[in-house]
């Protein structure tokens, strides 16, 4: 069976890459029996030799109808499926061993109303989709390593009406997510600071004291916006801090520990990680890379895609 | 693990096979019924109160206790009674083990084999409209185990549509797939209660009386090319009685070797018909006198009367050929004497009776006319309800009653005619048969019931005299009026003028005949033979033609069926965002393309700001996208015009 499974996997995989968005047609949409609708001829098979047996005409006629609607069925299973617009949006970051989210519209535009799709990847959502809607899907994708994920194509079936049928459609969009290092569980302090004598919780921070209003920038901490000024429609303005600039905080690779580059990437991005939360201003050094201290998210990503991508 | 939110699934698919089983109510022993339906009333109640559902072990027993009732009623499995209860108990105690949705498609599948079974008990178009729509009721229960969201309406709106979508495969494939004749298997010869009793084997002057207040039906003719015989000549020949003890009249149980016999000789006018037999007990065969040709599987005994080879409890059709005139040549000496037979010697006050009317010195044709004359001039009357003549019947009905229906005539002539040393005997049958005009064709019932005699003459062979033409010309002429008759329990005949009160009735009476014969000819009645028939009719001459046409017509429908479905799907909603998708593409081009996630307003916003100067022709062509698909009700003008505008949009790159 395993066999088999890597067989057909083998032969339904594509040497290119979906667009972005694909519309189901009959290129794209594979139809087989489930084992119900194995079974289902099976009881065909059974009527028939019913009414042969007693020569039974009605009997015949039921068991052709049944034979019939199974046939129609195909056709009906298709239109389930038929027509949809599928189209990836977004895959999100994750750390690793987490899954990326993944989102997908699954857009209807057909005034027919659409039961029991189900959308796969590591996990399995089933929605129904009424007519001339378009409906948000997450779906998960384990990660294991750092740097760039690729996902496994999607797949998208129907069993409706009777489930004697299955219609799926295998979606190979290019989705691929970042993923950064995990961050390590250990809790160790934050570098000392060259020439410092600073203590882990004694580290000042940067911007303790209120110095006045500035206009936004991009990458500002959502923290620091001023959101009175905001709300009385005055634009956005960042909150200044000048504090004493006691210490600053360099989180550079070159002093952290471990057996290994992952080990010491994890506990780098856990500073960084804690570094964010805590609002701090730091600056970063990977090998080869230096970024000026500051804070905000633009700031954290930065660091986040140099690590997941050293 | 009782499956949650299937509520409805489980009350739409139980009351659904309650439904399927139910007119197996006056088929299988009631026990077996009683323990269906209370196994079925337990599910139900376990719908709401899960708790109370049987634990595996009483459903073990409540198994053997199944087993025990199978057996203790058919001590075998196989057979269509027990198979069908077999089936219903099946279905009854896997309705107790409902886990996955694995369980309620077996439980679907064993109802579509229980659903069949009705049939093997009865084929009436009634039956057949009822199963369909029970199949209806499963597929949408199907529908409610693949979409639990949908509403019932929605699901068995789906199914009545795939329903009607393969009807027109169903019949290609009824009327194409090769039937294979079925081999007699003993082992399934069930009793048929449904055959009718018609005639019996022995005539007594009773027998034929009961059966004139019977409106059930005895058969149905359908003559080639509208080729009726009128009314005098409708003589439906069965039984032969030529054995008399004096009182009652019975088949003979002589052999006649036919090989010393005549061949007949046929004239005139041929009569090409086919005959729809409803079951019958015995396996004679009602023919227009007299049959000359027969479909295969009948055979004509020596007293002329057809007979099937096997007995048969289902309704069957045959081909026949009659001629009216006729001569079977000269008589054999057992035919003889078997025809002059006499339980005693005649009275003499029988004696006297035929002296008087010369029968012993004229000839065989003068003494039956000078009988006739005697049975029309004098007081005989022709009444259902005679007095009762236990004692020398004849004589008394001759010379004392004069009262008799036509088992007294015909007895009473073919008595005398052998006391005068003439051959003759009694033949059962039908006489008449009512035509419906709207079918075309001719339905006989047992109403139409009937006895006369055959006397053997000279040169002419047998001849058929009947003398109740003589009392009653207008029985032989006009034919029984059946619902009168059995309104009033009198003799009734068909009013001449056919305006009468109830021919609206009439007419709707024949109307339902007209569709029940076609129903059983086409349907029930489409065997091996007929479809041979059928077909060569059409010019399908052999089996590898047949199969091409079926695989030709299946494709056919299928195409059609396809185009129907596929085409339907293309609304003018689907339209709107084709040409918006194209509008799209145009925009594209210049490198705004819209995101998977935008909304057709904020690209609107978006583009605006990129284009300034077209945001009046952005804005225009999203009003009418959102219009048309999202908008109550959308229209083709408004598609229209969205179509025009977006034909029309051109992107000014040069104005950045």
């Amino acid at each position: 069976m395993k066999q088999l499974k890597l067989f057909l996997k083998k032969l339904f995989k594509r040497h290119y890459l979906d667009k972005k968005s694909v519309t189901l047609n009959h290129k794209r949409i594979y139809i087989l029996p489930t084992q119900r609708g194995l079974n289902f001829a099976l009881l065909v098979a059974l009527l028939l030799v019913i009414s042969f047996v007693y020569n039974n005409n009605l009997a015949y006629l039921l068991s052709f109808l049944l034979a019939s609607v199974f046939f129609i069925t195909i056709l009906h299973t298709f239109k389930s499926l038929a027509g949809l617009i599928i189209s990836v949006s977004k895959a999100h970051s994750a750390y690793v061993s987490e899954d990326v989210v993944v989102d997908i519209y699954l857009d209807n535009p057909s005034i027919l109303e659409r039961f029991n799709l189900t959308l796969n990847l590591n996990n399995t959502k089933t929605i129904d989709l009424p007519a001339t809607q378009k409906r948000l899907v997450t779906l998960n994708s384990p990660t294991l390593k750092r740097g760039w994920h690729y996902c496994e194509p999607i797949t998208l079936a129907c069993q409706y009406p009777f489930g004697l049928f299955k219609a799926w459609s295998v979606l190979h969009f290019e989705v691929k997510a970042l993923v950064y290092p995990k961050p390590s569980t250990e809790n160790n302090p934050f570098p000392e600071l060259a020439g410092e004598q600073a203590q882990q919780g004694n580290i000042t921070k940067g911007h303790s004291d209120f110095y006045g209003l500035r206009d936004y920038q991009e990458g500002d901490s959502i923290r620091d916006i001023h959101w009175k000024s905001m709300a009385k429609g005055q634009g956005l303005h960042s909150k200044d801090y000048r504090g004493d600039l006691l210490t600053e905080l360099w989180l550079d690779y070159s002093q952290t520990f471990g057996y290994d580059s992952e080990q010491r990437l994890s506990q780098l991005c856990r500073w960084l990680i804690d570094a964010d939360n805590s609002g701090l201003q730091y600056g970063f050094i990977l090998v080869g890379l230096t970024l000026q201290p500051s804070s905000g998210s633009c700031h954290f990503k930065k660091c986040l895609t140099a690590l997941a991508l050293f | 693990m009782v499956l949650k939110n299937n509520q409805r699934t489980l009350v739409f698919l139980l009351s659904s096979i309650g439904l399927i089983t139910f007119p197996h109510f006056w088929h299988i022993p009631l026990s077996i019924i009683t323990f269906f339906y209370a196994l079925l009333l337990w599910r139900f109640i376990g719908i709401w109160k899960s708790h109370w559902l049987p634990h595996k072990i009483i459903v073990l027993l409540i198994m053997l206790g199944g087993i025990a009732l199978l057996l203790n009623h058919f001590r075998s499995f196989l057979g269509r009674d027990a198979g069908t209860s077999l089936f219903v108990i099946a279905l009854a105690l896997k309705l107790l083990e409902i886990k996955k949705d694995r369980d309620l498609y077996l439980i679907c599948y064993l109802a579509f084999i229980v659903a069949s079974s009705q049939f093997l008990f009865g084929q009436s178009m009634l039956m057949a409209l009822y199963i369909l729509l029970v199949c209806c009721a499963l597929f949408t229960s199907l529908i409610i185990i693949n979409s639990q969201q949908s509403k019932p309406v929605v699901a068995i709106k789906k199914s009545a549509t795939i329903l009607a979508q393969a009807l027109p495969m169903t019949l290609v494939l009824f009327f194409l797939f090769p039937r294979i004749q079925t081999p007699d298997w003993v082992f399934l010869n069930d009793t048929n209660t449904n055959a009718i009793t018609g005639l019996s084997d022995t005539l007594d002057p009773g027998s034929i009386t009961s059966l004139a207040l019977s409106p059930e039906l005895a058969f149905r003719v359908k003559f080639e090319n509208n080729n009726i015989p009128p009314p005098r000549q409708r003589y439906w020949r069965g039984p032969v009685y030529s054995y008399t003890d004096g009182k009652r009249w019975t088949e003979s149980q002589q052999y006649i070797n036919p090989s010393y016999m005549d061949t007949p000789k046929y004239k005139g006018k041929a009569y090409k018909y086919t005959l729809l037999l409803e079951p019958q007990i015995k396996n004679w065969i009602y023919t227009l006198d007299m049959p000359a040709q027969f479909s295969s599987g009948l055979y004509k005994n020596p007293r002329h009367q057809l007979l099937t080879q096997k007995q048969s409890n289902n309704r069957r059709e045959y081909q026949l050929v009659s001629y009216p005139h006729y001569n079977t040549g000269y008589i054999t000496k057992a035919e003889f004497r078997e025809n002059t037979q006499l339980p005693y010697p005649a009275s003499q006050k029988i004696i006297t009776f035929i002296k008087q009317l010369k029968g012993f010195n004229s000839s065989p044709e003068d003494f039956i006319k000078t009988l006739l004359d005697y049975f029309r001039t004098e007081d005989f009357y022709y009444t259902l309800k005679p007095p009762l003549m236990k004692q020398k019947p004849i004589e008394t009905f001759l010379f004392e009653n004069r009262r008799g229906f036509c088992s007294h005539y015909a007895t009473t002539f073919v008595y005398l005619m052998r006391v005068a040393h003439i051959p003759a005997r009694v033949i059962g049958g039908y006489q008449g048969g009512e035509f419906n005009s709207i079918g075309k064709f001719l339905e006989v019932r047992q109403a139409d019931a009937h006895a006369w005699a055959e006397v053997w003459l000279e040169n002419k062979g047998w001849t058929r005299v009947d003398p109740t033409a003589a009392v009653a010309p207008e029985r032989i002429e006009r034919g029984v009026d059946i619902n009168k008759q059995i309104a009033q329990g009198l003799v009734n005949f068909m009013s001449i003028n056919n305006s009468n009160a109830y021919s609206w009735f009439k007419k709707s009476h024949q109307l339902l005949q007209s569709l029940d014969y076609n129903w059983q000819r086409w349907v029930i009645h489409y065997d091996t033979g007929n479809q041979a028939n059928f077909l060569s009719s059409l010019g399908i001459k052999n089996l590898k033609i047949m199969l091409y046409w079926m695989m030709g017509l299946i494709g056919f429908i299928t195409l059609c069926l396809t185009i129907y479905l596929f085409k339907n799907n293309d609304t003018s909603i689907d339209k709107a965002s084709f040409y918006y998708q194209k509008f799209c593409k145009k925009l594209a081009k210049v490198g705004l393309q819209r995101q998977p996630n935008e909304g057709a307003n904020d690209f609107y916003t978006r583009i605006s700001q990129r284009f300034p100067t077209q945001k009046h022709q952005f804005k225009v062509i999203t009003a009418l996208y959102n219009q048309q698909r999202y908008g109550k009700q959308p229209t083709k003008k408004v598609l229209q015009q969205l179509q025009k505008t977006v034909n029309q949009f051109k992107i000014k790159v040069n104005i950045k």
